[in-house]
């Protein structure tokens, strides 16, 4: 069984600098489950887009210690891509009382990088680590109505976050 | 400037002179900030969780006590304290209305300690910084997400997660939120029975 564990623009930003505990507690997470983080395109821009305006979440650092990567570009040619990337922006949009077309395209990355593995078969089991609850409670519902209700699983970064800190205490 | 309250108009104006002092002055919000979470507090313990030497700490109690924003809860020693609500709504210079909340002034208090909190005042004021706190509050809600914000307010879904994250302690101080997402042990139980 393969699992992908697809992480967004927030739990870089929380894990912070990597002298930080919460960076080193992640990438212990990371080491011991033997998980690589998988970005997609739009969010590893986010991350790297205004690095003179912001301080920079250390995401280059964790691609070239191997445990996280930037994912393949998404195959809108597979139909159930793009049906999951409608599904989101409905929920999101739904969620926030706005027209579906007004939700941005990174927001539904997300599970739509896990609809398309989920769908080849390269992954039978996909985890997506935000900390928007509406992208990753939407990605629960909307891959669910495609049959992988029990395939996916939405994590809190902050609460895997806290978990770890009080693990490791 | 507008102003909503019940009390007689003298009050008011008292109030929001000492309100708009309270977000001038961070040290002083995060004295507020701290009465206005805690039920009854005494000086020791404002100088014991916010690092304050003994002047400084009573020198703000009593401004407190003064601008009628915190009251003295008892007549024996130690003296206690506690806050006063305060919830306001004012017009700023560019037209913007929002509520000052104790939830805002604690957020403006934590520009002293957060430099996330800090550069993003001085870049969109405490009117921006009350927008930020509203759209923190229904993210953690599930209602809504940092590129939606992003896009609202024209500024890059970076800076926009930095806030948010920066106000999400205040959030779950003053609000109810529900926990969300799996916790650590089922994703580790259930990624150990996918390698077996």
């Amino acid at each position: 069984m393969n699992s992908l564990h697809i992480a967004d623009t927030g739990l870089f930003v929380a894990m912070g600098e990597p002298s930080n505990s919460r960076y080193k507690a992640i990438r212990r997470f990371a080491r011991r489950n033997d998980i690589t983080f998988v970005l997609p395109e739009r969010v590893y821009e986010e991350l790297t887009a205004d690095v003179s305006d912001n301080r920079s979440p250390p995401v280059d650092i964790a691609i070239d210690e191997e445990w996280a990567a930037v994912a393949a570009p998404l195959k809108f040619s597979q139909p159930i891509v793009s049906r999951t990337m409608d599904g989101i922006q409905r929920y999101i949009a739904n969620a926030d009382d706005r027209p579906a077309d007004e939700v941005e395209q990174a927001d539904p990355a997300l599970a739509a990088l896990a609809a398309q593995h989920l769908s080849i078969g390269e992954a039978t089991e996909v985890y997506i680590y935000t900390t928007d609850i509406a992208a990753g409670e939407g990605a629960e519902v909307v891959l669910a109505s495609e049959g992988y209700g029990d395939s996916v699983m939405f994590v809190n970064g902050f609460r895997l976050i806290e978990d770890l800190r009080s693990d490791n205490s | 400037m507008s102003r909503t309250s019940n009390r007689a108009d003298g009050d008011i104006v008292r109030d929001f002179l000492s309100v708009a002092d309270l977000l001038e002055e961070p040290q002083l919000a995060q004295v507020y900030a701290y009465l206005a979470r805690e039920e009854e507090t005494t000086v020791q313990e404002v100088m014991d969780e916010l690092e304050l030497a003994q002047g400084t700490a009573y020198s703000y109690v009593n401004r407190l006590v003064e601008a009628g924003i915190v009251e003295m809860t008892n007549d024996g020693q130690p003296r206690r304290y506690t806050a006063r609500e305060i919830d306001l709504t004012v017009t700023d210079a560019d037209g913007r209305e929002y509520t000052i909340t104790p939830a805002l002034i604690d957020a403006v208090g934590r520009r002293e300690t957060d430099g996330d909190v800090d550069t993003y005042i001085d870049r969109h004021g405490v009117a921006g910084l009350a927008t930020a706190l509203t759209y923190a509050v229904a993210r953690e809600r599930g209602e809504t997400t940092h590129r939606l914000m992003a896009d609202d307010l024209d500024i890059s879904p970076l800076a926009a997660e930095i806030i948010l994250q920066a106000l999400r302690p205040v959030v779950h101080e003053y609000y109810e939120i529900e926990v969300s997402g799996a916790s650590l042990d089922a994703i580790e139980d259930r990624n150990a029975a996918d390698d077996a």
